[in-house]
């Protein structure tokens, strides 16, 4: 058996080679490393965004530029100009002896205290030597959000690799092998596993590429091989289901961004909603894989909560797998 | 007439297939998640664990003024859990912040550390004077360092005031804002509907060229145009279609829905023409799949400008779909924002226009082999 599987999944790989999808499994996940590691420092140094006028007044522009991110305009129209357009720019603007802001009108009103805290510290002029503050750190230098996307593009992985199920059963559909190989001695059971194992080695080839890339390559790697085989396990379900119950590319691929939506829901709800929204996710397996994800990657999981939340992913990819099995089945005839 | 009775033969096909149906279905989902599942806004209060370290007396008047500014002005006795033991803490709401006051340094450092929370510890130096020991993660930036260490040099009661004295003077005061939930459905459209139209006809595609439909097209009358436009019209529909059924019910009248369904015609339009022009160069669905693939990742990157407008740097702005993002919010916010929907869905429909050219011109000639 486990012979035959191997030559299923040797043989996907060839298939797969010949295609571009081998390049795209070694692309893809590279792709999602670089460019988190080139967008994170950015998004994570952002205070607020100030416009002023240059050479109006250096001594203040160099003030400003300990605390955020100054662009200089040559008159009030340029930072008029500047401060329209749709991102978040302020402008401080001399008059009278004294600094007024210009806004937009539409900024967040975290944003704008921001700035007016700014403008009274230097018109009170205080300085970082008088601070009476003391910073102690504890030497992480992850910063969360490079966290969370690099736990976003694990799930999204291993969603990938159940589409790349799919479309290499769909072909064999198409090309009518699937009738075929009924006739030879391979079981049921065998082809299903040799189908998936070229599913669960993409997801675990661009899973370890991109955690090592980005700097991860310190976590627990056990506890991570756990929550991801367990969600694979659940792309490989349904990666298995669309390839067999769709006759063509389109409704699997079409079928296949339903996953998405869970997976969204689930980061979104632990990011953005307040504690007494989360039990209303608790049936989504990738909200219980993202936290598990989570705690692996901040390397504050116990096994004790990873062992939890996998037993959780697990029982819930059971369920499903109850409720579509006899489609798997019925599909294979 | 002909490219009508092609989209009409479109439709019926498509009506018997599944992924119509899928799309629609697709759209009733996050509907019902929407108006299920998302609160209008969300709870954006920070946390704050904070020891006083200080006489008694000091201690009181610290905390009388930090109640001042509580909602209800008083504080609420909870529990929190620090290294597996319950303990007793005092909690302050304010309109922004839950501030939890602990009872030693020991559990402001396990917040900080292990739950990377946000933990300072106030004291009182010999000469009576405050000082504030901030327990950061590490990763925060310089700029953000340098705030926390001049944001207690005066008093709170100075700052506020001359905060106050600020003058703030905005170009248009009559901006209306978006609920959070609304915020969201400008992200959920061009994913939904523009970035999946560019995956979608390249199948559509690819599938026909398998089946031999192109091969039997060829063989007709017809233009390839007619036969690729009436392709395009389907993916319009059913993104028009299933964005209506997810906005409706959700923003009702507030949005322009003449502005938006132009705004989706042409951002369709747009990636309709671009999932062609790719398609043309490949022989089937898993050869594309890559390009395809790396160029809808590329097109999510502008949600996180989107979400974080502080963070928007030019590269950003070039691609397609910060124009999409912002365009769907100009017109969500019902503020007439013509000219500006109507500039970049003219640029969609003319870049639209260009790629359809040549994949029409592409497609004449390979189509068929």
């Amino acid at each position: 058996m486990f012979k035959r599987m191997w030559t299923i999944f040797i043989r996907d790989l060839k298939v797969n080679t010949k295609d571009f999808i081998s390049l795209y499994i070694f692309v893809v996940p590279i792709l999602f490393a670089v460019l988190i590691n080139i967008f994170a420092p950015g998004i994570n140094d952002t205070t607020v965004n100030l416009a002023l006028i240059e050479g109006e007044n250096q001594e203040q522009v160099e003030y400003f530029e300990q605390f955020a991110k100054v662009e200089l305009f040559e008159n009030v129209d340029a930072v008029k100009e500047r401060v329209k357009k749709r991102d978040t720019m302020i402008g401080i603007l001399p008059e009278n002896n004294s600094y007024y802001l210009m806004t937009q009108g539409n900024e967040q009103e975290g944003v704008i205290d921001l700035a007016k805290l700014l403008n009274s510290f230097y018109e009170m002029d205080i300085s970082i030597e008088e601070s009476n503050g003391e910073i102690i750190e504890f030497g992480r230098t992850v910063p969360p959000l490079k966290k969370i996307l690099v736990n976003i593009s694990i799930l999204f992985i291993s969603i990938l690799g159940g589409m790349l199920i799919a479309l290499n059963i769909v072909e064999e559909k198409v090309e009518n092998t699937l009738s075929a190989i009924n006739l030879t001695p391979t079981r049921r059971l065998t082809f299903i596993l040799g189908k998936s194992l070229t599913g669960i080695f993409f997801t675990l080839f661009g899973t370890f590429v991109l955690i090592f890339i980005t700097g991860f390559g310190s976590i627990n790697i056990l506890q991570l091989l756990l929550v991801l085989l367990i969600t694979t396990t659940l792309s490989v379900l349904v990666g298995f289901i669309q390839g067999l119950t769709n006759k063509d590319v389109i409704s699997a691929a079409g079928s296949i961004k339903l996953l998405f939506l869970p997976l969204l829901a689930g980061v979104l709800a632990i990011e953005l909603l307040g504690d007494k929204w989360q039990n209303f996710f608790y049936w989504n397996p990738f909200y219980w894989a993202y936290k598990g994800n989570d705690a692996i990657l901040s390397q504050s999981g116990t096994w004790g909560q990873i062992l939890l939340y996998s037993g959780i992913v697990l029982f819930l990819n059971a369920i499903v797998f109850l409720i579509i099995a006899p489609r798997i089945r019925k599909g294979l005839e | 007439m002909k490219l009508f009775s092609s989209f009409v033969k479109e439709l019926k096909i498509a009506s018997r297939g599944f992924y119509f149906y899928i799309e629609i279905f697709m759209a009733v989902l996050i509907l019902a998640i929407f108006l299920f599942a998302v609160p209008d806004n969300f709870n954006n209060k920070n946390a704050e664990y904070i020891f006083l370290e200080m006489p008694i007396q000091a201690e009181e008047i610290y905390l009388e003024a930090i109640a001042e500014n509580d909602l209800d002005k008083q504080s609420e006795a909870v529990k929190i859990k620090i290294d597996n033991k319950e303990k007793d803490a005092s909690l302050y709401v304010t309109e922004d912040k839950e501030i939890y006051i602990l009872n030693s340094r020991e559990d402001v450092i396990y917040m900080g550390d292990i739950e990377r929370k946000v933990a300072a510890v106030i004291k009182m130096d010999e000469n009576y004077e405050f000082n504030y020991d901030y327990y950061l993660q590490g990763y925060e930036s310089d700029r953000l360092k340098n705030i926390l260490k001049i944001l207690h040099v005066e008093s709170s009661d100075t700052i506020e005031t001359a905060m106050d004295n600020q003058d703030v003077r905005p170009l248009l005061t009559n901006y209306e804002t978006l609920s959070d939930k609304e915020n969201m459905l400008p992200s959920v459209m061009v994913f939904n509907g523009s970035l999946m139209g560019l995956f979608i006809i390249a199948a559509y595609i690819f599938l026909d060229k398998q089946e031999g439909v192109i091969k039997a097209y060829a063989l007709t009358p017809s233009p390839v145009w007619i036969y690729l436009m009436s392709k395009v019209g389907l993916i319009l529909m059913t993104s028009v279609l299933s964005s209506f059924i997810v906005l409706i019910p959700i923003v009702g009248l507030k949005p322009d829905y003449l502005l938006l369904l132009i705004l989706l015609l042409t951002t369709g339009f747009f990636s309709a023409s671009l999932g062609l022009f790719i398609a043309s160069f490949y022989k089937n669905i898993m050869q594309a799949f890559g390009v395809i693939f790396s160029v809808m990742m590329l097109m999510i990157v502008p949600n996180i400008s989107y979400f974080m407008p502080s963070w928007n740097p030019d590269f950003v702005k070039l691609i397609p779909s910060y124009f999409m993002l912002e365009g769907f919010k100009s017109v969500l916010l019902g503020n007439n924002d013509w000219t500006y929907v109507l500039t970049i869905s003219g640029g969609f429909l003319i870049i639209g226009l260009v790629l359809f050219f040549i994949s029409n011109m592409r497609y004449k000639k390979t189509l068929v082999g």
